[in-house]
């Protein structure tokens, strides 16, 4: 069953009934999300919404239990190149031994392939990266001894030396302060002015709808979708916040125990 | 002909091999410390001594090729059980390690004390692969294990660039296509290999100690891998070089513990003095900023005064 | 009896063997329980080597092995890696397990090499360091109310009475600072002056059975027992207990398999302890391997049967005769369905498969009509969560879902929903 499309190019990014789960438990229940570009696309919810995790799931980085997750019409593994992607902060160990300068020039690995070791062009490429970002001073600097935000902002400038078509943020604004936020807003704006798509994990409900053009409400499940203003309305954000989630979360239970619930 | 050398050409040639050893596992150790599976390194390394009974009873040929084939198999088998304990059992990583670990090495010793009972050919000396024993190798073995050493080397300069990727940011490679799987496969692979071409020289129990302790020293130094891969190499093979011609000068003496104290002397200077990260550096900053603080205390009286002699929150 | 002329003519010899290696394996199961629920396995490889060169200088200053100045050393030893561990950690920033390798190596590094230089003054061999010589601890005895009893078995049986008595002493203390340190030292309790004693009684228990099983061995009599335990029960005390049963329990086989085999008993008592260990992962209750596989079979099953109910109760509602039965498994289900009086020989549901067909067709709609309210789906994209939902919904949450949803009488498609019962 084919769902009618409004025109025949094809969308940037279609979640299709995707269904995760943490070992057999499900943490995201049956979303189904159609988003196109351009624009700053927001996925917000409450903690442990699962919202980090929808984002995974669509970069492959946890497997779906159920659905699939299209990008430009392809499956993600024909289109990588075209996906950039800034994870959370806690998932590297700062003490690494590189460089601001390295870090960045790994955006540009996927591009090269297997074995060849980063050029003139590349190089050129991370430097006006760093630049676009406000780093250039300290692209010497060991990674570490970076304020959380200017860590946030080389994270930022990676994905940039991506030069993807749509960008994944996962929480970028968390543990920033303010100075970055608004450069990081800057630069996403300017992508945006491009023509890019960028969907960016948020938690933070009074910047949302003066940051985003278009939100998803997510606590488990979709609960809705569209315009940022259409969106937040304190009823749908009573549903997000208050909604009915002990029958998802026994259901899930008795999912992982493979039992029925009581 | 020999006359010409100080020293007989079999020992030179020993020194060289070993030496190469000791560079190769510093320059791979690193590799593993930044990707953190130094310890699963050590489960592996305790798992050859199985690979090494079985290949001998299995073969009869007591060769140093067919030993370490043996020990090869059986580390990375031992690293398999891991990754499945790890998988489909709710035992965490810390006790799987310790389990693979001396389960293997519990089988090892009954394989080897039960072949040396049997009375089998060749099992008796077996015990020099526990601790490392360099004075039993001929040269033939040694030039093995150090043409195996060049190709390690060899291996990490052409897998550089993916493995830093990986071990800073396994999420981010994944999301950019890269086989995060495969990449960490071969890794530890490698690390398999290493520890198997120090079994010789530094013994199943302590040949981790090459693969952490010249790494670990050489962090202290820098702030670049290619850097640190430069010196830990340097350091590694000072520390062979060290227990071969100690080990060598004293009876009895095993080599594996004697190169796994240079390398800790190497380490304990590179924690002291090293510039920046060193104890010495990190204490003199110290000072400095709490200077540096009481003499804003003295300018601005209403500095509480209590903070200034706790220094907690000061500290970097 | 068997057993005991299975062991030859000096069976009393054996049995003190054999109920030293009892006890060095109870000991080290009541310390390994605590380290590995607290995550610290690796800890207790550290300072099962670590506390070689502590050993070595006790007895060069003239201490005896098993006596208790070599105690002492190693648990001074013990204390200094963790020390020297915590010092690099936090001094520059190494990773605690980089930090615990460079120091645990270089200690015995350094205990194999006075060993060795000592040779001439000291009793001991840095091999059987490694993997000990339990079948020579009944040979150096004391004489204890008439009665030759073995140093090793009297040292470890010492080690095990103090550390089973000190884990009574601070049962509460130890439950709590295992489940949640942060809380319990929020809560005032000394976590950090428990983790000391912990780490100092892995010390006793190490040099216990460091004569008998030797400093590698020990690492899998800490760990083994204990993490087996924790598959098949899961409350701290039960874990505890079945700890010490298996670690008993393969001192025990594995002395006796030793003897059998003519081999290392250390090493075999390590080889019994990962055979457990592998029969705990197959065989626990829930989560073992075989568990799971039966649940999942059974599930499997369930899945069916109720599937093929539920089809014939569509079938029957809109007045359609059902599909045959094609595959191997629907047969079966047919049969069994057949057989257990749900469904009649010619497919028809029974009054009992009738009952069952309603609850899995109602669970389903009910599903449809949740979602239908509560999540952002296309009308299209409601039945295969609730084909899949169906199997796991029970009577209480359905009837909160029903009345969440308002107890309507159809389902998003239109179809009706059939009532409870």
């Amino acid at each position: 069953m084919s769902r009618p499309q409004p025109d025949s190019s094809p969308h940037c990014l279609e979640f299709h009934d995707v269904t995760v789960a943490y070992g057999r438990r499900p943490v995201l229940w049956n979303i189904d999300l159609t988003v196109d570009g351009p624009g700053l696309f927001g996925i917000i919810g409450p903690n442990g919404a699962g919202k980090s995790t929808l984002l995974k799931a669509a970069l492959g980085l946890v497997p779906l239990a159920g659905g699939s997750v299209q990008f430009f019409g392809q499956p993600l593994g024909a289109v990588r190149t075209r996906v950039g992607y800034v994870p959370q902060r806690e998932t590297v160990d700062w003490d690494f031994p590189v460089s601001v300068f390295d870090v960045v020039l790994m955006g540009t690995y996927a591009r090269l392939g297997w074995f060849r070791r980063p050029g003139p062009r590349e190089r050129e490429l991370a430097r006006d990266c760093l630049l676009r970002v406000g780093l250039a001073d300290v692209a010497n600097r060991q990674i570490g001894r970076l304020s959380g935000g200017q860590q946030q902002r080389v994270f930022l400038a990676r994905a940039l030396a991506q030069q993807a078509d749509l960008y994944f943020l996962d929480e970028p604004m968390a543990g920033v302060d303010a100075r970055s936020q608004e450069q990081i807003f800057a630069v996403l704006s300017a992508l945006r002015a491009a023509g890019k798509l960028i969907v960016v994990v948020h938690h933070d409900l009074r910047s949302a709808s003066e940051w985003f053009d278009r939100v998803a409400l997510v606590d488990m499940r979709l609960i809705a979708t569209g315009p940022a203003a259409e969106v937040l309305t304190p009823e749908n954000l009573q549903r997000t916040y208050a909604g009915p989630l002990d029958v998802l979360d026994e259901l899930g239970r008795a999912v992982a125990r493979r039992e029925r619930t009581p | 002909m020999t006359g010409h050398f100080p020293l007989p050409y079999n020992t030179l040639v020993v020194a060289g091999g070993m030496a190469a050893v000791g560079c190769a596992a510093g320059v791979v150790g690193c590799l593993g410390v930044l990707r953190r599976r130094s310890l699963a390194a050590d489960a592996a390394s305790h798992a050859t001594l199985v690979g090494v009974a079985l290949a001998l009873a299995a073969t009869g040929r007591r060769e140093l090729p067919v030993l370490l084939a043996g020990g090869l198999l059986t580390a990375i088998g031992s690293l398999v059980v891991l990754v499945m304990l790890r998988r489909f059992t709710r035992t965490r990583e810390d006790a799987a390690t310790a389990i693979v670990l001396g389960v293997s090495f519990g089988l090892g010793i009954t394989l080897l004390s039960g072949m040396t009972a049997r009375g089998i050919p060749g099992s008796a000396g077996l015990e020099q692969f526990l601790l490392g024993q360099t004075a039993a190798l001929t040269a033939a073995d040694a030039m093995l294990l150090g043409c195996l050493s060049v190709a390690a080397v060899t291996l990490v300069w052409v897998g550089l660039k993916e493995v830093v990727l990986v071990a800073f940011d396994a999420p981010f490679a994944a999301a950019s296509g890269w086989p995060v799987f495969a990449i960490d496969t071969a890794l530890v692979a490698l690390l398999a290999v290493m520890v198997v071409v120090g079994l010789p020289a530094a013994g199943a129990v302590l040949v981790t100690a090459l693969l952490v302790i010249p790494p670990s020293a050489a962090r202290q130094w820098t702030d670049r891998v290619a850097t640190m891969l430069v010196l830990s190499g340097a350091f590694g093979l000072t520390a062979a070089l060290v227990g071969v011609a100690i080990s060598a000068a004293v009876p009895r003496l095993a080599t594996g513990p004697v190169m796994v104290l240079a390398a800790a002397a190497i380490f304990a200077a590179s924690f002291f003095l090293a510039p920046k990260r060193g104890l010495w550096a990190r204490w003199r900053q110290q000072r400095e900023l709490q200077q540096e603080w009481s003499g804003a205390g003295r300018e601005q009286t209403q500095a509480p005064a209590k903070a200034t002699g706790e220094g907690g929150p000061w500290t970097p | 009896m068997d057993t005991l002329n299975l062991l030859g003519g000096s069976a009393g010899m054996h049995l003190w063997a054999i109920a030293t290696a009892a006890v060095v394996a109870a000991g080290c199961a009541v310390v390994g329980t605590l380290l590995v629920v607290r995550r610290m396995s690796l800890l207790g490889d550290a300072i099962s080597h670590a506390v070689l060169p502590g050993i070595v200088v006790a007895v060069l200053l003239g201490g005896r092995p098993g006596g208790l100045w070599v105690l002492v050393g190693a648990v001074v030893a013990a204390l200094l890696t963790v020390w020297l561990t915590q010092v690099l950690h936090e001094g520059v920033g190494m990773s605690e397990d980089a930090g615990a390798g460079v120091v645990f190596t270089t200690l015995f590094a350094l205990g194999v090499v006075l060993i060795t230089l000592a040779a001439s003054r000291i009793d001991l061999d840095p091999s059987c360091v490694l993997y000990g010589i339990l079948e020579l601890v009944p040979f150096d005895t004391l004489l204890l109310g008439g009665v030759e009893v073995p140093r090793a078995f009297l040292t470890a049986g010492l080690v095990f009475l103090c550390l089973l008595g000190g884990v009574t002493l601070l049962w509460k203390e130890l439950l709590a600072s295992a489940f949640d340190p942060a809380a319990a030292a929020a809560a005032g309790l000394p976590v950090a002056g428990l983790t000391t004693g912990l780490l100092a009684a892995t010390a006793l228990a190490t040099v216990a059975g460091f004569e008998a099983v030797g400093a590698i061995l020990v690492v899998a009599m800490l760990v083994v027992p204990a993490a087996a335990a924790e598959l098949l029960v899961h409350r701290l005390h039960l874990v505890m207990g079945v700890a010490i049963a298996l670690g008993v329990l393969g001192g025990i086989v594995g002395y006796l398999a030793a003897w059998q085999f003519n081999t290392s008993a250390a090493g075999m008592i390590a080889v019994v302890l990962g055979i457990e260990y592998a029969l705990a992962v197959l065989l626990a209750p829930g989560h073992g391997i075989l568990a799971r596989a039966w649940a999942a079979a059974g599930l499997a099953w369930r899945v069916a049967c109720e599937d093929r109910l539920a089809v014939q109760w569509r079938a029957e509602e809109g007045g359609e005769r059902a599909a045959d039965a094609t595959t191997v498994l629907t047969r079966l289900v047919c049969l069994w369905l057949r057989g257990s009086g749900r469904i009649a020989a010619d497919g028809r549901l029974l009054p009992l498969g009738q009952t069952e067909a309603m609850l899995i067709v109602r669970s389903h709609r009910l599903w449809e009509a949740w979602l239908g309210r509560h999540a952002e789906l296309p009308l299209d994209h409601l039945h295969p969560p609730a084909e899949w939902i169906e199997h796991h919904l029970g009577s209480e949450v359905r009837r909160r879902i029903a009345a969440d949803v308002g107890q309507p009488a159809g389902d998003p498609h239109g179809r009706t929903i059939p009532p409870e019962d």
